[in-house]
């Protein structure tokens, strides 16, 4: 052992005791509780209706885009449904600590929640949201929808895609796993050093966090890899750069983001994981090393990582609201370029979450400048979403209400980036709430942009609709509670109310906690709205059935095919004609053309190697927290020995034949992404060459 | 500079007429002025803009629904001149925020703040008053290196004179801020940081950490008084004589990991000449004050002890 640890360890079991679990917390029992439940509402119909082999086969061993992009995003609303859990109990906690006379219950001095488990709450709300919520949702709306966009059969690398998604899983599971077994991180989202490093956080904790995202940034690398080869390689006849659908040109910015941005926050934690295990002196005070090196390296990446959620979402708008205001977008060529300007500049305005740490004032001046710089892009784009509006003819279908929210959000967003790019301003605001309601703001606009989507793309990739009426009754509470807590929040700013706070001093910050708690009431209230939304749903699907294009007035080429789209994507390999394909053979009458002869087509095989790679990388990640050194060493040897033994295990896929696929398109249905039946494969196999 | 702008003081009213819960809009002293200062201005010029693009969306959002039948143009997809437009004007806002950016970090800048140096103001070129800051696990410690005093969580200063602060952490990074005299500057284990004020009225304000270093972090208040030169001269002399005295041995025994809950102050007179300069050096040589495990998973938390002198909890 290189480090002193606090507490026993054995070789056996490493760290773990059975002091680890936290049986004695009533909080985290119900939480425990809770999950087993809804975990067994999830099993219990599976092995009820005997459907274990089809989940495994048909889901888990997928490598199928749409079912990977699928499972990322209920990755994501789950992890969503726990980070709001963790917000509610936040802010729950702080109106009920304010002043030095609040009562106190469980084990807390005040409030309902002690210090180091608030702490933990508020630090595994951010992860989750940032890290496990927003990343994969939009990961996975990348995932099903920039292949159909550009006209593809799936990704170029569909195996390594399923690694991604499987990656991305084991590091949310090592989240969940710290809430049962010992502790998370109580040292932010953002990892403060040196209060992560060994002597101050000496509980697993630090271990969890720094696992769970190194293990799922791997799986957001790759993804990347994996987009930027399929955009740049596999586009369909005719999509040319300028035909490039707008959310497939940001998703391919993003991943540039995140091709570059991510390696640096696996080598910063990397340096981290090296002071805690090995005792090095990276980030520590003294010995050589600096917490600024840190600072600097998280953030290099932390920003770009807020444009690599913001692009996406910034696309999405620019599909959504054309479609409903029946217009092409206006100012394609400025959108793009906007775009990689945005992309751009992200990576020069890292010191702005940092501005107190004391660098003089030209360099402050100098992040000031690039930071305002991506207002100028920022406000292109809201200028050419409001242009096309501009003489169209909007119907209000709920993804349009909430583009048309999220281009509010981000107005008040933006004015309020603008200003804590002042580093005047900064400085009195800088850790205050003031800059939470601001990055609030902006992560809810990609929430927002997010529910859009979701509500957009979803008859695409199930074949029927979602219940407009519940939809809209989510879309209001919501966007009342974010009226109500972010006003009440921007507010406790400008009284000085600073963040992570377990208790807090002032009793006169009171009346505005209440109104923030009252905004909490109206996210639940949305919470069961979307739930009601996809029970409705759900239970009427049959009669919201839709065609291709479930809106009619839909523009791109994913809405060529059929709803649900069939495994294959495309029946034959489509030619583009026109930036806007759709709008443009809907204009000239062939938007429904049967096509006269097929080919055959080569589809790659399920596998599972994507998921046997993710046990283990679970299994690394659990024994290196614990410090189960033979349970780390050997998943990470058969990681390894997976990877060379699949290298080497020969897998041609297999080819639907030319009359197979008129079998299958002259089909009413085609089968697709919830269609249980699977047509037999493999029809035929054939060699790679 | 402040004269000149009118146009901000009319701005300013109405942030004036907020309640004194409103601490941010009630700054005390030159540079929490100049802070609010250009916080209005900044906000004004950005509303230049952000007023009619949200008034435009609301407008363009409800006039343009299908239900309205209003002028329908589906081919209006590219405008040179609009775009040129939309590429201009922000840039133009920017370029303004530029200069508002660059004459505001210099007025502001927590190193030395120029909007000390108004020459009018007697208290520009009254000497100023150093004081060294350190923040341990999780108390702040205040020395007074030329009056050989220090206090835990009560700072005191003298009205009508700059105060001068050199800022380090003996552990984790905190974050000080007293919202209506100074703004944030962050307080880190191995270096030094600045910070500056003056209020030239006396009073007292309510400060504390602003950045997460652990489980004793919300209760990091100290508490800021203001006291007349008169007032403060006695208040020297009389902690000159406090009972306890801090050298480093005795800065070891209270830098142990203890949460202050009513950041009840304490007094040391015959404070060592170098501690801070010692505290910085031991940091940079690898001192670290671990926090016991069992405080970080799940309390109970170490009583205060440092309201009564006679006993120091040593930490575990």
């Amino acid at each position: 052992m290189f480090v002193q640890l606090q507490g026993a360890w054995s070789p056996l079991f490493g760290r773990l005791t059975l002091d680890s679990i936290p049986y004695s917390n009533p909080i985290i029992i119900f939480a425990f509780a809770f999950s087993v439940i809804a975990g067994l509402a999830v099993v219990i119909p599976v092995l009820y209706y005997g459907k274990v082999g089809y989940i495994f086969r048909e889901w888990i061993c997928s490598v199928d885009h749409k079912k990977i992009g699928v499972m990322y995003i209920i990755l994501g609303l789950v992890m969503l449904f726990r980070g709001f859990v963790d917000g509610m109990m936040i802010r729950t906690q702080q109106v009920m600590a304010d002043g030095p006379h609040s009562p106190g219950f469980l084990e807390a001095q005040h409030g309902y929640i002690p210090p180091s488990h608030f702490d933990q709450i508020y630090s595994s709300h951010g992860t989750l949201m940032i890290l496990f919520a927003a990343t994969p949702i939009l990961t996975g709306l990348g995932n099903v929808i920039v292949p159909l966009q550009i006209g593809a059969r799936d990704m170029a690398f569909p195996r390594m895609n399923a690694i991604s998604l499987w990656l991305t899983v084991m590091g949310a599971m090592l989240v969940m796993a710290s809430l049962f077994i010992g502790d998370f991180s109580d040292a932010g989202w953002v990892g403060l050093t040196p209060l992560t490093e060994l002597p101050y956080s000496p509980s697993v904790g630090v271990d969890y966090w720094m696992w769970a995202i190194q293990i799922s940034s791997i799986g957001t690398t790759l993804n990347a890899i994996n987009i930027i080869t399929t955009i740049i390689g596999m586009r369909a006849p005719g999509m040319r750069w300028d035909r490039l659908p707008i959310f497939t040109w940001t998703t391919l910015s993003t991943s540039i983001i995140g091709l570059t941005a991510f390696p640096i926050l696996g080598v910063a934690l990397a340096l981290l994981g090296a002071d805690r295990y090995l005792g090095t002196h990276f980030y520590t005070a003294g010995l050589g090393g600096n917490l600024m090196l840190y600072t600097d390296l998280f953030w290099i990446w932390g920003h770009p990582e807020v444009y690599f959620l913001v692009l996406p979402a910034f696309g999405i708008l620019s599909e959504v609201i054309p479609t409903f205001s029946e217009k092409p977008l206006f100012g394609y060529i400025t959108m793009v370029a906007a775009t990689f300007a945005i992309a751009g500049i992200s990576w020069s305005v890292w010191l702005h979450h940092f501005f107190t740490m004391g660098a003089g004032p030209m360099v402050n001046t100098f992040f000031s400048v690039a930071t305002m710089l991506v207002g100028i892009p920022t406000g292109v784009k809201v200028f050419n979403w409001i242009l096309t509006m501009y003489r169209g003819r909007i119907t209000y279908t709920t993804p349009m209400l909430w583009s048309v929210g999220a281009l509010l959000l981000l107005l008040i967003g933006g004015l309020t980036g603008v200003m804590l790019a002042n580093p005047a301003i900064n400085y009195t605001v800088h850790n205050s709430v003031f800059v939470i309601a601001h990055f609030h703001c902006m992560v809810l606009l990609i929430a927002f942009t997010i529910f859009a989507a979701i509500i957009y793309w979803f008859p695409k990739v199930f074949g029927f609709t979602l219940d407009e009426h519940n939809g809209k009754m989510f879309f209001w509470t919501f966007c009342i509670a974010t009226t109500v807590v972010f006003t009440a929040m921007f507010t406790l700013g400008f009284e000085g109310e600073t963040r992570r706070l377990d208790y807090l001093y002032d009793p006169d910050w009171m009346p505005m906690l209440i109104v923030e708690e009252i905004g909490i009431g109206f996210y639940c209230l949305s919470v069961f709205y979307f739930f009601r939304m996809l029970y409705v749903s759900i239970r009427d699907r049959e009669k919201n059935r839709c065609g291709a294009d479930p809106w009619g007035t839909a523009r791109t080429l994913e809405w060529l095919t059929h709803s649900p789209v069939p495994f294959y994507n495309f029946a034959v390999t489509p030619q583009v004609h026109e930036l806007d394909e759709l709008a443009w053979r809907r204009a000239n009458n062939c938007e429904a053309l049967m096509p006269e002869t097929y080919d055959p087509i080569h589809m790659p095989k399920n596998s599972m190697v994507p998921i046997i790679i993710g046990v283990f990388a679970f299994g690394f990640g659990f024994g290196m927290v614990w410090r189960i050194w033979w349970m780390a060493g050997f998943s990470l040897l058969a990681i390894i020995a997976t990877v060379i033994i699949s290298s080497f295990t020969p897998d041609p896929g297999y080819t639907i034949t030319a009359e197979e696929m008129r079998r299958l398109e002259e089909r009413k249905e085609p089968p697709g992404i919830v269609a249980d039946s699977h047509i037999p494969r493999p029809m035929a196999e054939e060699r790679i060459v | 500079m402040l004269r000149k702008h009118a146009a901000w003081l009319a701005a300013a009213l109405p942030v004036a007429g907020c309640g004194t819960e409103y601490r941010l809009f009630h700054p005390a002293g030159p540079v929490a002025n100049s802070e609010l200062h250009f916080t209005v201005l900044n906000t004004a010029v950005m509303l230049v803009i952000i007023i009619p693009t949200t008034i435009l969306t609301m407008v363009f959002a409800l006039r343009y629904r299908k239900s309205r039948q209003a002028a329908y143009d589906p081919s209006f997809s590219h405008s040179l001149v609009l775009e040129l437009l939309m590429w201009g004007v922000p840039l133009v806002i920017t370029v303004i925020l530029t200069f508002c950016t660059y004459a505001s970090v210099f007025a502001v800048n927590p190193a030395d703040p120029t909007s000390l140096d108004n020459q009018a103001d007697p208290g520009a070129v009254a000497p100023p008053l150093n004081v060294d800051v350190i923040t341990t696990d999780w108390q702040w410690i205040f020395i007074y290196p030329d009056q050989h005093i220090a206090t835990i969580d009560d700072l005191v200063v003298p009205a009508g004179r700059t105060v001068r602060l050199r800022l380090s952490s003996a552990t984790v990074t905190n974050d000080f801020y007293i919202p209506q005299v100074a703004p944030m500057i962050d307080v880190m284990p191995g270096m030094v940081t600045h910070d500056a004020f003056r209020v030239n009225r006396a009073g007292a304000y309510e400060g504390f950490s602003a950045d997460f270093s652990g489980a004793g972090f919300s209760w990091m208040q100290f508490s800021t008084r203001i006291f007349s030169p008169a007032d403060f001269s006695a208040w020297v002399a009389k902690t000159q004589a406090a009972p306890d005295h801090l050298d480093y041995a005795r800065f070891l025994q209270i830098a142990q990991p203890t949460i202050n809950e009513t950041a009840a102050p304490h007094y040391f007179s015959n404070v060592g000449p170098n501690l801070f300069a010692d505290v910085d050096m031991a940091v940079m040589d690898g001192k670290v004050f671990p926090v016991p495990a069992d405080l970080d998973a799940k309390g109970p938390y170490p009583t205060p002890t440092l309201g009564k002198q006679d006993e120091v909890k040593s930490g575990t």
